[in-house]
Parts: C-alpha cells; sequence; structure tokens
C-alpha cells in the first residue's frame, strides 16, 4: 500500500534530484516526479495527487523554507508531510524549519539508511 | 600673533555685534553678523574641500597606476566565473555518466544472482543423479560454492552501486560552494566597477606585463590561444612535427 505513495522531490541539482530518485527506488517507491525549485514545485503540488514531499532548501528562484511556508498556508496542502534533504545545518536553519512545520530534516551528506528510516516515520505518522 | 590673536582680529567684531543684536532681540543685525561669518570661513571649507578631492584624485590614480584592479575587474572576474561555472558543468556530467553506468550495471548484477540462484535449484537435483566417481564428487562441490558465492557477490556489487550512486552527491555539495564564491566573485566585479565610476574615468587599465601562460585543463571560452581539444588533435600536431 505505502509503495504507492508518490514522491515529488526539490533540487536546484539534476545529480542530487537523481541521487533521491534512485534511493526511493532501491526502497520500492516508483512514483516520482521533480521540480528544480519551489517556484516549479508548488504547481505541482497544487496540482494534486503528491502524498510526500521532499525538498532541498538553498535554491535560487524560490528556497525550499519558502516552498514549505507556501505549503503549510495552503489549506488544500497543509497537512502534506515534508521532508527536507539540505546541506544547511546550522541550528537556527533546523529551528526555523521546525517552526515553519517540517516534518523531517536530514544534513547532506546523508546515508541511505538515514533517508529510510525519516521515511519510515513519516509514513507511519501518515497512518498508511 | 598666535593663533587666538589672529581670531580674535577676523572674528571678534562679528561676534560682539551677535551678541548685541541678540541682547537687542535684532534679528537682522543678528543675521548680517552671522553671515559675515560664514563668510570668513567659507575659504577655509572649500580649501579643505578641495585638499580632499585632490587626496581622492591622487588615491585614484594610484589605484590604476599601481594595480590590476581595472583588469581584474573586466576580464579576470568574468573569467573566473567561466571557470568555476565550467567546474559546475564538468562535475555535473561526471556525476551523471557514473550514475548512468551504475544503472546499467546494477540489473546486470541482479540478473546473474537470480540466474544463479535458479541453477542451484537445478544443480542441486542433478547433482543427486551423478555418477559417484571421485572426480564428478570434485565438480560438484566447486560448483556448490560457486554458485552460491556468485549470488552473495552480486548482492554486493549491487550494495557498492548504491553507495556510488549516493558519493555522487558531492557534485551538489561542492556545487553550492562554488556557487557561493561565483557570487562573492560577483560582487567584487560591481564593487570595482563602482570605484572606477567613482573616479569618473581617471582610472584606465593598468600597464600590464605579458602575463605568464596558465596551466591546467582548458577552458572552453577561457582559455585563450590554440588548443587541441583531443587526443587526435595531438597526434596530428605531433606527426606534424615529424614525432
Amino acid at each position: 500500500m505505502s509503495k504507492d505513495l508518490k514522491f515529488l522531490v526539490v533540487d536546484d541539482f539534476s545529480t542530487m534530484r537523481r541521487i533521491i530518485k534512485n534511493l526511493l527506488h532501491d526502497l520500492g517507491y516508483t512514483n516520482v516526479v521533480e521540480a528544480d525549485d519551489g517556484k516549479t514545485a508548488l504547481p505541482i503540488l497544487q496540482a494534486g495527487g503528491i502524498d510526500i514531499l521532499i525538498t532541498d532548501w538553498n535554491m535560487p528562484g524560490m528556497p525550499g523554507l519558502d516552498l514549505l511556508k507556501a505549503v503549510r498556508a495552503d489549506p488544500k496542502l497543509a497537512k502534506l508531510p515534508v521532508l527536507m534533504l539540505t546541506a544547511e545545518a546550522k541550528r537556527d536553519q533546523i529551528i526555523e524549519a521546525a517552526q515553519a512545520g517540517v516534518n523531517g530534516y536530514i544534513i547532506k551528506p546523508f546515508t541511505a539508511e538515514t533517508l529510510k528510516e525519516k521515511l519510515d516515520k513519516i509514513i507511519a505518522a501518515m497512518g498508511k | 600673533m598666535s593663533n587666538l590673536a589672529v581670531l580674535k582680529v577676523e572674528y571678534g567684531a562679528y561676534v560682539e555685534a551677535l551678541t548685541e543684536a541678540l541682547a537687542r532681540e535684532d534679528e537682522e543685525a543678528f543675521f548680517t553678523a552671522l553671515d559675515h561669518i560664514v563668510h570668513l570661513r567659507e575659504p577655509q571649507m572649500f580649501d579643505e574641500i578641495r585638499k580632499l578631492t585632490g587626496d581622492l584624485q591622487t588615491a585614484l590614480e594610484r589605484f590604476s597606476i599601481e594595480s590590476r584592479l581595472v583588469d581584474f575587474a573586466e576580464n579576470e572576474i568574468p573569467d573566473a566565473r567561466a571557470r568555476l561555472a565550467y567546474v559546475i558543468k564538468m562535475t555535473d556530467e561526471a556525476a551523471h555518466r557514473t550514475m548512468d553506468l551504475v544503472e546499467a550495471s546494477g540489473p546486470l548484477a541482479e540478473k546473474t544472482a537470480r540466474e544463479a540462484a535458479a541453477l542451484q535449484e537445478t544443480w542441486k537435483f542433478m547433482r543427486l543423479r551423478l555418477p559417484a566417481a571421485p572426480d564428478f564428487e570434485e565438480l560438484g562441490r566447486t560448483m556448490d560454492t560457486f554458485l552460491s558465492d556468485t549470488q552473495s557477490n552480486c548482492e554486493q556489487v549491487r550494495r557498492n552501486l548504491a553507495e556510488v550512486v549516493l558519493a555522487q552527491g558531492y557534485q551538489d555539495l561542492t556545487g553550492q560552494i562554488i556557487r557561493s564564491v561565483m557570487k562573492l566573485v560577483d560582487e567584487l566585479q560591481k564593487a570595482l566597477s563602482e570605484l572606477r565610476e567613482l573616479s569618473g574615468g581617471v582610472v584606465e587599465h593598468a600597464q600590464l606585463g605579458e602575463r605568464p601562460p596558465e596551466g591546467g585543463p582548458v577552458i572552453p571560452g577561457v582559455t585563450k590561444g590554440e588548443v587541441a581539444t583531443a587526443q587526435t588533435d595531438v597526434d596530428a600536431l605531433l606527426s606534424g612535427l615529424g614525432v
């Protein structure tokens, strides 16, 4: 059931999107779409059908934190689980993301185990 | 005469007039006296401004003569930007190429592991029917080991390939660092251009000596002069030289 989940992966580096896609594939999640910043991600989210959002923070255009805030401010998307996967590692930033309502926070460079652990937690909380 | 005595001679009468006007509450007389004082001060102020302007001009001239900053702003900084952008492009291509190969290799390892597992089943069954000759006994054991090793090795290859993919994350991290340096370089260029404008065209190109040729890989759009872009170019050039 949970393997049908649809992911949106947002990162300005195509290498990183591909890495995350590969890891999700290894975990059995094959339904993955991509966007390269918050601006291109929002219409995809608003069109509906995305179950989990994985986003980078530092992106030109619309950064991940702004995307997270936009998601939480949109009544239709407000409950969407958001996992932040970023090189931003300052304590203040992590707190800021938490206050904005992030569901998980992974610091780059990361391991496949970390991604699996955080995703399992998010999915368990989704009750699927 | 001391400085103070000079001031008394120059300003004394006006200061008195100023005080008296205030005491009389005579506004017109007050401003007349004040205007005299201001007129006395003005030449000094202008002198100072003139001196400051002169200093600034000298500083800006020195800036053009003694430094290569103008050349930095106009040529080297855009070059530096192009170099950094090229690094991002190269690492991006290398990371994707690596992942292309990993994605092509993973299924091969999986297929080999699957086929070894299937063969192992058949082999277990067939082995019981082999003639009880010592040679066959030896072959049987070798085959057992080979088939089970094939499966575990393929599994290890698959895990290694997953790590190879994850390691390509360096491209994102180094790319982000390079981008922040590019931003810094942009700001430096802007600051230098502003400084140049401020000088009102006083700052000209510094007299540059011939710069030594730079080493390192060819950067398209940056590396000057004729360059070999492929080994065939090198071979052709060398054979033309009789090497």
